[in-house]
């Protein structure tokens, strides 16, 4: 009785495997598919996971929308979600996985730039197309071809911080930096220090944290002995969350700071009544979007009962983007590795203003890294235990 | 200066956590000799159970805490009637790899269960002293919460009543005579299964003890377990792996060291600042502050 069913295990595996290897060998696909495959790689468990809530339901939104209209040249458009867990350890992983399996074309993801720095090696020796609606770092996008975001990059954004500190907060003279050790954290952090240090912020203190840890009393301690009007935390939103409540109880009363990282509902839910008045900059808000934002945002409450964040609007793009590319270039006929490059080749040739994807987050277009650098960055506060847009934004950098 | 009082406060108190965990590690490794990797996880439900009992069942806070001790024990005690006392005539080294697999079982069962996102215990079922606006005001500023005041009293309160449980009553006894010579305390009449079971217990309470703590403090996730666990690991090295006084002097020393060691040296490098100070104490004194380097554990 084993025997026989682990007979019948081998003759399965062989077989299984012979397609594949025939797959590779004659680059051919055995009959057209009745269905396209998209990855959508983020973090659906681990501190980041209410971002990757976000993420796949604005993924589920676009497939859901494209699917009723028809599909993609009527085929079905289907979503692979991979969890990376916010570590990129994991990443590596879930990136071998999606790189290996042919039925996928393109990768929507990762979220954490540590996440899609791990991933662009092997996304790149694959050839295949990650697009990411998260990860700021600036050299994301760097030294590959394959690799593309739809928001923008931390030097911009921590310039942004400390000039919109310098000159439409006025008050704050002193600010100290909290940031979490990883490639986000520390790279936002460089681009906020080096800008303050050039427009003449007081930089007080620069402490560092552990996103395993929980307890952030000592270096609370120490920059409570600084007495600094602001504290910019480079971090993501469970950290910032607890920060800020610990803060208050260490007895800080500094206006905190906050980046994108921060930028969920789950911020507010941490933090409490710590999250009052803390701003925050984001790549994208429905307070300052078109007439298509509300539409999709409204289509979004009716889907999940939720209203979307950013995170979710961004993927809604991302995933129109590749939905668009497929449309436009996809061939039954031709090989796994050449449809996904002519998805490449595709976002590659969105390089001005007049090619670019027009979608609910605004116009996306590459440069020549595959960065987006034409996305405005909005200020945001909390108030009454609300995100709403701040007063006053900044429109222009020096 | 205002600044020095409170970074002693901020570590007295997360050491008197870590000698709370880690006196449960120590416990267990006395008498057989097992690495728990599994006792983070146990801190970790402690959390969890308290947590659900208050916000779910709307127990009160002050019954919450102690019922979650006695589930958590239970859970301990099912854990070595499942996983660790059919292994006991093993190699070490089987028990050590259960160990691990109980740890990856049980943080991804809480996972399952009470999903990854971070949770609180929400202030409005908590007894008003711990809302952490009430406070004793210290000289020059510094603020030290009552919450941090009753952690600290309620971790020493705990090592005082465990310290005199091993050393004067029959229980007590019975596992110091197991850590000595099981076989021999086999002889002698002692039935070594319950005082194992009775060890897990206890550590396991006092564990789900620094649960809540942290809890109350910080927030509650799947994952607590690991971070704290590492630490309080470290601590029980530190003081001598086996030695229960030591466990307790090693979670505070540890506890300083990362607070000051964050605070003074380098934020970036906390836990590893830690570390290196219980490398250094294992350099010179291989067995721990306590620990024998000849003849056997106690």
């Amino acid at each position: 009785m084993r025997n026989w069913l682990v007979g019948l295990l081998i003759v399965g595996l062989v077989s299984f495997l012979g397609c594949q290897a025939q797959d590779r060998s004659t680059g051919q696909t055995q009959r057209a598919p009745r269905e396209l495959k998209v990855a959508v790689a983020a973090p659906f468990t681990g501190n980041a996971a209410a971002f990757g809530e976000m993420i796949r339901r604005g993924a589920e939104l676009r497939a859901k929308e494209i699917n009723d209209a028809g599909g993609i040249n009527g085929m079905k458009f289907t979503l692979v979600f991979e969890d990376d867990a916010g570590k990129d350890a994991e990443a590596s992983l879930v990136a071998e996985r999606i790189a290996n399996n042919l039925q996928i074309l393109a990768v929507v993801g990762h979220f954490n730039s540590s996440c899609s720095l791990a991933g662009k090696p092997i996304y790149q020796r694959a050839g295949i197309v990650e697009l990411s609606p998260g990860s700021t770092n600036v050299t994301v996008c760097e030294g590959s071809d394959w690799t593309f975001r739809n928001l923008y990059r931390d030097d911009f954004q921590g310039k942004f911080i400390a000039q919109y500190i310098d000159k439409i907060l006025t008050d704050l003279q002193s600010v100290a930096v909290f940031f979490d050790n990883d490639d986000y954290g520390r790279g936002l952090r460089n681009a906020f220090v080096e800008e303050a240090e050039k427009i003449g912020l007081d930089l007080v203190a620069s402490e560092a944290y552990d996103r395993d840890n929980t307890d952030f009393k000592a270096q609370l301690t120490s920059i409570k002995a600084k007495n600094p009007d602001a504290v910019f935390i480079s971090g993501l939103y469970t950290e910032a969350g607890l920060i800020a409540k610990q803060a208050r109880e260490a007895g800080i009363t500094s206006q905190f700071f906050g980046a994108d990282g921060v930028d969920s509902p789950d911020f507010l839910t941490i933090a409490g009544e710590a999250a009052e008045g803390t701003y925050l900059t984001t790549p994208f808000t429905f307070g300052a979007a078109g007439e298509d934002a509300l539409q999709m945002a409204a289509n979004f409450e009716n889907l999940h009962g939720v209203a979307p964040d950013t995170w979710a609007a961004l993927t809604y793009d991302a995933v129109g983007m590749i939905a668009d590319a497929l449309e436009k270039t996809y061939n039954s006929e031709a090989a796994v590795a050449d449809n996904r490059k002519a998805i490449r080749d595709h976002l590659a040739s969105l390089d001005t203003p007049e090619e670019g994807y027009k979608g609910v987050t605004g116009l996306t277009y590459f440069d020549i890294n595959g960065d987006t650098v034409n996305k405005p960055a909005y200020v945001k506060i909390v108030k009454a235990g609300q995100f709403v847009a701040a007063d006053q934004q900044l429109l222009e950098l020096n | 200066m205002a600044q020095f009082l409170e970074q002693i406060i901020n570590g007295l108190v997360l050491g008197g956590i870590y000698a709370l965990i880690a006196v449960g590690y120590t416990m267990v490794y006395g008498i057989i000799q097992l690495i728990n990797f599994a006792h983070g996880e146990i801190f970790m439900f402690g959390a969890y159970i308290a947590l659900m009992l208050v916000t779910v069942f709307g127990i009160p806070f002050w019954v919450a805490l102690p019922l979650s001790m006695v589930l958590c024990g239970m859970l301990g005690m099912l854990m070595d009637l499942v996983a660790y006392r059919p292994l006991r005539n093993a190699p070490r080294l089987s028990a050590l790899i259960t160990a691990i697999g109980m740890s990856l079982a049980l943080q991804n069962l809480a996972r399952m269960i009470w999903s990854a996102r971070p949770r609180q215990f929400p202030a409005e079922v908590l007894p008003t002293i711990f809302l952490s606006q009430n406070a004793i005001s210290l000289p020059g500023g510094a603020s030290l919460p009552y919450r941090d005041v009753f952690i600290i009293l309620l971790a020493l309160i705990l090592m005082v009543a465990l310290n005199r449980l091993i050393y004067l009553t029959k229980i007590g006894k019975a596992m110091r005579a197991c850590a000595q010579n099981p076989v021999a305390a086999n002889l002698m009449g002692i039935k070594t299964n319950r005082v194992i079971a009775i060890t897990f217990i206890i550590g396991s309470a006092l564990g789900a003890v620094a649960g809540v703590m942290v809890g109350l403090r910080e927030v509650v996730t799947p994952t607590m377990g690991y971070y704290k666990g590492v630490a309080a690991f470290a601590a029980a090295v530190l003081g001598g792996i086996g030695n229960i006084t030591g466990a307790m002097l090693g979670g505070i020393i540890i506890g300083l060291a990362e607070v000051f060691g964050a605070g003074y040296i380098s934020s970036g490098y906390r836990l590893a600042i830690a570390y290196i100070i219980m490398i250094a104490v294992i350099v010179i004194r291989p067995s721990g502050l306590f620990g024998r380097s000849t003849g056997h554990r106690a």
